[in-house]
């Protein structure tokens, strides 16, 4: 019991001191890649543990430097923890894949020390107990997925111009959504006194019942919508995310779709159900407006695309849209299909994904008009971007269709039928677009027949094909049993619906 | 730049700046002062000669790698904050000794100094990493 008590640090702090490690030992290209995999299957099982330990003690409360009532918390609650075991899980992946994809240059620069800070970024946000720390870990991992989107892999047909492009936009328009945060956690903190999300949520919960909430709490909650939706490409600030993640190599469009535009809706989910109960019924309208808003636009703009790396890209957004939706309805079964739905998306999505690239290293292209027929060349590729495309359309044996089953079940329930009757109608959508996608790209006449022999050469290599099957079995395997994750996710919208655990965790602890 | 009087002048200011920038460096915690601005000190001093006497006369001396550098601080730092684990306490918790050492008197010995020194190299070495590359750049 005493050496987990430390698991929630560790899963912040051991990325980065590989990070460190990493640049020291740049040249020694094997061993990199043996202690990185090697990091990160750790990682996965510390987080795997650390969710069993919560699921079985209750929220562990970790104390950095133990400086007493006004310290800094780590804080590994039941939606913390399974945040940061799903993004261990994507990232040992990526991982794997990222040692036989990407090129060799960008391996021994900066892929390995960057990679591991982002990790700490994406764990820090799940972990921390603070408003300004996630602030903090925010701008850690932006600033690292910005180096990491320039690197090349074998099978990226980006234009490094098209790249820093790229770089340039995401980097000045999350610039501009971290200072807006900042001015929100600015003027939370002149207002309350407090930057512990739990002493927050109790102060404003105590303004509440005095009547005397100040008018700007509200203004403060919209704020923080507008950063967290920024980040999870919420509709009218969805615009860079077809930019920015089709020009990363292949594992980190996987990390970046996968995993940090999941970071918005966290962050909508801790911050604004723990501290802006109070704003929520004005917010919860806006929200399902706007998610519907993002399905339809996401879907409508995947349809016309014949870029492959764009399309999925447009998919992810309105993919989304609809954990957003879950998020917005706000009743217990619909923040459970919200959680279903996001594992869903990350892990299917991140599958795709690694597909993706393989498929266009494969093609040696990345226009879907030019692609056919490669069912015959890679039978391997094609059954994995089936399986991908399977899910996130919703189809059984898949995750997917139990993500979309409770969802909508959960809409009814609650009697949003318009919206859900739009979400039905953008399902078919996906349904459609993946759907010609994978019979265009993998069925048909087999296009350039010039360049049959160089197929042969362009097989995936063992460690991406594991990364690939063991992908595919995960998403297989929360489609036939979808138990365990269902329980997990009602679990956590009874605590975030109820937040008194976690506060009387925070607050009520013993103090040195 | 590079003239005789700018020469002369940083060769004598250089030493100053560097002494003065680890004396902020130790001072930090008590007063004002710390690794951050330490580190932005002795890089200031670095680049200034890089600018005076140029890149390639101060390579031909001694190349300097300064990721390296800040390798090396990110290592120290987050090993300080493993350190406390191993006594037994939480990860950065700080602890002192008071030591009496001959010619320095009594001084307290804090273990975030260590935390500090890490900070420091961070910011030398990510800031004249910076600066080298971009001067380097054509």
């Amino acid at each position: 019991m005493d050496s987990m008590q430390h698991v929630p640090i560790i899963l912040v702090a051991l990325p980065m001191v590989f990070a460190a490690i990493t640049v020291l030992f740049r040249s020694k290209s094997g061993l990199q890649k043996a202690l990185n995999i090697g990091v990160f299957a750790g990682l996965f099982v510390m987080s795997f543990s650390l969710l069993l330990d919560v699921w079985n003690n209750g929220i562990i409360v970790y104390e950095v430097g133990e400086w007493g009532k006004y310290g800094i918390l780590l804080v590994a609650d039941l939606l913390g923890a399974g945040m940061v075991v799903l993004s261990s899980l994507i990232s040992l992946m990526a991982m794997i894949y990222a040692t036989d994809y990407m090129d060799r240059k960008a391996l021994d620069a900066t892929f390995f020390p960057l990679f591991n800070l982002m990790a700490a970024g994406l764990n820090g946000i799940f972990l921390t107990g603070d408003i300004f720390n996630m602030f903090v870990f925010f701008e850690v991992l932006v600033l690292s997925s910005c180096g990491l989107i320039v690197l090349t892999g074998r099978g990226d047909h980006t234009k490094m111009a098209d790249k820093l492009e790229a770089i340039f936009k995401y980097l000045i328009l999350n610039m501009v959504s971290i200072i807006l945060m900042l001015v929100a956690i600015a003027s939370l903190y002149a207002t309350v006194g407090t930057l512990n999300m739990a002493d927050i949520a109790v102060k404003i919960a105590y303004l509440a019942e005095t009547g005397t909430l100040p008018w700007h709490i509200h203004v403060i909650a919209m704020m923080l919508i507008v950063v967290f939706g920024y980040k999870a490409a919420l509709f009218p600030l969805h615009f860079w995310l077809a930019d920015v993640h089709p020009s990363a190599p292949a594992p980190i469009h996987a990390m970046l779709s996968g995993m940090v535009i999941k970071v918005g809706v966290y962050g909508i989910l801790r911050v604004h159900y723990l501290i802006f109960h109070e704003s929520m019924f004005m917010l919860q309208p806006v929200l399902i407006l706007l998610s519907l808003v993002t399905i339809t636009v996401g879907a409508t703009s995947a349809v016309g695309q014949y870029d492959l790396k764009r399309l999925l890209a447009y998919s992810s957004v309105s993919q989304i849209g609809y954990v957003l939706l879950g998020v917005g309805m706000g009743t217990a079964y619909a923040l459970t299909a919200a959680m279903v739905y996001l594992v869903n998306h990350a892990i299917a999505k991140s599958m795709l994904f690694l597909a993706t690239g393989e498929t266009l290293y494969h093609a040696g292209t990345k226009d879907i008009r030019k692609m056919g027929g490669l069912v015959q060349s890679a039978p391997f590729l094609s059954i994995i971007f089936l399986i991908g495309a399977m899910s996130i359309a919703g189809l059984p044996p898949t995750g997917g269709f139990f993500a979309k089953l409770v969802l909508f079940d959960a809409g009814l329930g609650a009697e949003y039928y318009i919206p859900i009757g739009i979400a039905l109608v953008f399902a078919i959508f996906t349904l459609f677009y993946l759907f010609r996608t994978w019979l265009s790209i993998f069925w048909g006449e087999v296009k350039e027949h010039d360049k049959e022999d160089a197929f042969k050469t362009r097989n995936p290599t063992i460690a991406i094909k594991i990364s690939l099957a063991l992908l595919a079995c995960v998403v297989i395997f929360l489609g036939i049993y979808p138990e365990p994750l269902i329980v997990l996710s009602s679990t956590i919208a009874e605590q975030l619906l109820d937040p008194q655990p976690y506060i009387a965790a925070v607050l009520e602890r013993s103090v040195r | 730049m590079t003239t005789l009087i700018t020469k002369t002048v940083s060769k004598a200011c250089v030493p100053i700046i560097i002494l003065f920038s680890i004396s902020l460096l130790f001072a930090g915690h008590d007063y004002p002062g710390g690794g951050f601005i330490g580190g932005v000190m002795f890089a200031s001093a670095i680049s200034l000669l890089y600018v005076v006497f140029g890149l390639k006369y101060i390579d031909s001396i001694y190349s300097y790698q300064w990721d390296k550098w800040f390798a090396s601080g990110l290592l120290l730092a987050s090993l300080t904050g493993f350190g406390a684990m191993l006594f037994g306490y939480n990860f950065l918790r700080s602890s002192y000794l008071l030591a009496s050492l001959p010619l320095a008197g009594d001084i307290k010995l804090l273990s975030t100094t260590l935390f500090d020194i890490g900070v420091y190299l961070v910011v030398i070495g990510s800031l004249l990493y910076v600066f080298k590359g971009t001067g380097e750049d054509e």
